[in-house]
Formats: structure tokens, sequence, C-alpha cells
């Protein structure tokens, strides 16, 4: 921790001492009653302190920013995370432009979680034109490299998405993104390999073991994905937004590696991800512009995922010979407000996860608070 | 653990320390002026990027009509690049911004804009842009998904 403070004072007083254009703090808090989304439902409190710093050198701008979560009840799982980056536009006429990005992060947990540390790299190249002063064309191309410490998780991914909106006069925005990925891990499952976890809080309140089922003696594995999103979006007044979305993904190829997939609150698991599953997903959000300018958002979304490659098991962990299937609600409300110099935010999220799993059989609770804070150390142009 | 976060502090440093010398100053066409700011609601008619400034990225420009007077406003919201809302022609949206004159044609430099029930803040009080700050929510666009 003195080591860290230590770290953190040195990049605000050397982000000064180099002439960065600004520095931003964050501090988030969050509790929940089920930081492991699972059936056994642990509680905790996570604290989530952050910097953002940057400088711009004509058109390009070089910026790093580093977040230190702690966890209150599951200190082993707190970790370090650092972004140092550069990005770039380019136009090509008054209606379109490049953008570019390359940012290479790290990720270091505490040791009972070291498997999960982490480098990457990761390179973005976006266009986007206007067709006409009420359509907009996008597409984003993004290569993803990760190297864990516990190498049977590194991948390459690639994702490529197009999209099209489309905007009304009955101030109506129809909105519709077709993507594609390909994750590709590095690593041979020869074998079956077991991370061995540690449980502290008890025999059910942590993970399960992760099982890497032999798929292939000598390659790799693949899992290429396909995915549909539509989005409506009606103006009402010049305070109130509605919107509408669906998105369908499909697997086009590969399954998943593992023999659980599981995803923890607020902590980033390298078993779920984006590829990790099929299905569809429904949502509608409002938002609201309330008295003294606070926003309000109330959103509703419904999902139904299936993890290919993923056997539901009963809690003796026994194979149930089904597919893992999730039929998740969540309820979601978020009033924040934007001072010049400073935001804040308050969130509650509910979620109601129904899967064939019972593991994964959970509800839970989630609150977060938080204030990001701007000093501005450059001119006024 | 230790090496890997002394690696970034490492390349951080060599970043920024590299580019730090030698840069010349940016020249502004116009300073954000207090004392000239009005506050317009009108409909967007025209979206385009333009440089504004020597050297720096181009900026989103709107043409704004507004709604009560029918006069034509050119509004400069931000460089392209840190702004992540999709304007359309037709769309309503009122600003707040700092007023000054230019070759017959009434200009804009936003402070504050209503957009579809959200309040945006591109600067502060004193004209400081917050895309330099951190409150147009860097973390998120910096990762360029929403571009």
């Amino acid at each position: 921790m003195r080591r860290l403070g230590i770290y953190l004072f040195s990049i605000l007083f050397l982000s000064v001492s180099l002439k960065a254009d600004s520095f931003t703090f964050s501090f988030f808090q969050n509790v929940t009653d089920n930081i492991f989304q699972n059936r056994y439902s642990a509680r905790d409190k996570l604290s989530h302190l952050g910097f953002y710093t940057d400088k711009d050198f004509s058109k390009i701008s070089v910026f790093t920013e580093g977040s230190y979560s702690y966890l209150f009840e599951n200190p082993s799982l707190g970790y370090y995370l650092q972004d140092v980056g550069l990005d770039y536009l380019h136009p090509v006429s008054d209606k379109a432009a490049f953008y570019f990005s390359l940012i290479g992060q790290g990720v270091f947990y505490r040791s009972d979680y070291a498997d999960f540390n982490s480098l990457s790299i990761n390179f973005l190249a976006a266009f986007k034109a206007y067709l006409s002063q009420t359509s907009i064309l996008k597409s984003n191309y993004s290569l993803d490299y990760r190297s864990f410490r516990y190498s049977l998780f590194d991948f390459v991914s690639h994702g490529l998405s197009i999209s099209f909106d489309k905007y009304f006069q009955t101030r109506t925005t129809m909105k519709s993104e077709i993507n594609w990925g390909l994750k590709c891990f590095l690593h041979p499952y020869s074998s079956q390999e077991v991370i061995l976890v540690e449980e502290s809080g008890g025999h059910h309140s942590g993970r399960r073991s992760y099982l890497f089922v032999p798929r292939t003696q000598v390659e790799g594995q693949n899992i290429q994905i396909l995915s549909f999103t539509g989005l409506i979006a009606q103006g009402i007044g010049s305070n109130v937004g509605f919107n509408i979305s669906g998105m369908k993904q499909w697997y086009l190829s590969g399954e998943n590696p593992f023999t659980s997939v599981e995803e923890f609150y607020m902590v980033e698991n390298p078993s779920y991800d984006r590829f990790a599953w099929a299905g569809y997903q429904l949502g509608a959000q409002i938002t609201l512009l309330i008295p003294w300018n606070i926003e309000l958002k109330i959103g509703y979304t419904m999902a139904n995922k299936e993890f290919p490659g993923i056997e539901s098991m009963n809690l003796e962990e026994e194979p149930l010979g089904v597919t893992r299937e999730d039929r998740r609600k969540t309820f979601e409300t978020r009033l924040e407000k934007n001072f010049p110099r400073f935001s804040i935010f308050l969130s509650y999220v509910y979620v109601d996860n129904n899967s064939n799993d019972p593991f994964f059989d959970w509800q839970g609770n989630f609150f977060s608070a938080g204030i990001e804070w701007n000093m501005f150390f450059g001119g006024k142009k | 653990m230790k090496k890997g976060l002394s690696l970034f502090i490492m390349v951080y440093l060599l970043g920024f320390w590299s580019f730090s010398s030698d840069q010349e100053p940016q020249k502004p066409l116009h300073f954000y002026n207090v004392d000239t700011e009005k506050k317009i609601k009108g409909t967007i008619q025209e979206i385009i990027m333009e440089p504004r400034y020597k050297d720096s990225s181009p900026f989103l420009i709107i043409r704004l009509e507004e709604k009560r007077t029918h006069q034509r406003f050119i509004v400069e919201i931000s460089p392209v690049r840190f702004f992540t809302h999709d304007f359309h022609k037709g769309e309503e949206l009122e600003v707040v911004g700092s007023l000054y004159s230019k070759e017959g044609s009434q200009n804009i430099i936003a402070r504050q804009m209503r957009f579809r029930g959200e309040i945006i803040i591109l600067r502060d009080k004193h004209g400081f842009p917050a895309w330099r700050g951190g409150g147009m929510k860097l973390k998120k666009r910096r990762k360029g998904k929403r571009f």
C-alpha cells in the first residue's frame, strides 16, 4: 500500500513537472450483497481510486490512467490497473474522419488471484462519415493481444463492426449495427489443467475451479461470433430521451474452452467476455433531466444467454448433461450531476439471474456512489 | 507486480518527456469571453468537422438556426475526437456559449449544451475546456468505441 502511494504521488508530481494538460482524480465506492455473482451471495464493499492525465501534441494525444481497487471482505481480489496510450484523428473531409488509438494495459492482482495478472495491447482504427446530414456511417476494427500470468488464458482477438443510423423528422433515430469477432486462444489444451484456488471466505462463497477441456492435442482454439444490434431512440421535448434496443449474437465456430464461466462484480474475470455467450438481449432506457439539471437514467434489460461448451453442473459439481443457459433481468437507475470541475453520481442495480446451473441461480443488489474531480494545467483556448 | 508497475511508470515518463519539449504554443483564433455569453435554443442545420486552431485536431462545428428569430449561428463544440454524441440535422439543441462575430457571421464557442435529456458540459464558467480535464468521460472515449 505504501509502495502504491509512492507511485501515485510520483505520477502526480511528474504530471505537473512534465507539463501535462490535465489531471483527473476519481473515487468510487461500491457495495454489493453478491460480489461473486452466484447463489451463495457473498457481501463486499469495493473502493476504487483512479487518476487520469493527458497531454496533447498537435494532432496526437498521449494519456495514461491508473486505478486501484480494494475489496474489504476479499482483499486478495484487489488489483491495480494501468493504461498508457496515444490517439490520433485524421480528417478526410469535413464530413468524414479516421480515428486511431494504441493502448498498453497492465492489470496486477494480489497474490491469490495472480493468475489473472495480464499485460495487453489494444489497437483501434475507426471511421465515421456523415452520409447525409441525417445519417451516419461508422466502422471500426479492433485488435487485442493479452498475455496472462497463467498462459492458458492468453489470446489475440479481432473485432469488426459497421453501424448506420438515420434521424427522422418525428425526432426518432433508428440505428443498426453488425459485429464480427474472432478470439484465438494462443495455447493448446493438451490435458486437463486446473487452477487451484484457495477459498478464503468459505467453500461456496468464491469461484469454481477452472478446468480446461482437452479439445485438441496440437492447436489452439478459436471462437468466432456474429451479432446484430438494432436501436430506436425517441426525443420527447428537450428534457426527455427514450430508447429501446435489441441484440442477437450467434456462434459461428468454436466454443468456450473452460468448464465454467464466471463474472465478478467490478472485477474482470478472464473466463467471461463478449465471446463467452450466444443469445439475445432486449433493453429500454429513459433519460430525464430533473430539477437542478440532474440527469436521471432508468433502464431495464432482459437477456437470454447460452454458453457453448459449458455444461451445467449440480451443486456437487457433477455434470447435468445440458449446456448452461442464463435468463437475466436487470433493473438499473442512476443519478448524475455534472459540474464544470467535478461530477458526482449515485446508482443502483438489481439483477435476477435464472440459470439451469444452480450455482449461477442468483439475485444481487449493487449500489455505487462516486466523484470525479478535474484539474487543468493548460490555457483557455 | 513491482516490475510491471515500474515498466509502466518508465513508459509513461518516456512518453511525456519526449513530447514535452520544443512544442510551439498554439495560436487560438478566439478566447472564451464570459462577458458575451448567450443562450440559444435552435435546430441543427449542418454538422461539419473543421480545423479551428493551428496544428490541432479538427473541431466539431454545428450550424444552428435559432427557433425564435430564425437567426443562424456557427457553434464550436470541441475537438471531434473528444465528442461522443451523434448530432443530426433537424435535432433540437440548446447552447450556452460565448458569442463573437467574424466575417459577418455569428459564432458561438459552446460552454454547455442541453441535448436529448442530457446536459453536456464542454467548458467551465471561465471557458476552460472540459475535454482537457476528463470531464467528458475520457475513459470511454479514449478507447474509441463511441467515436
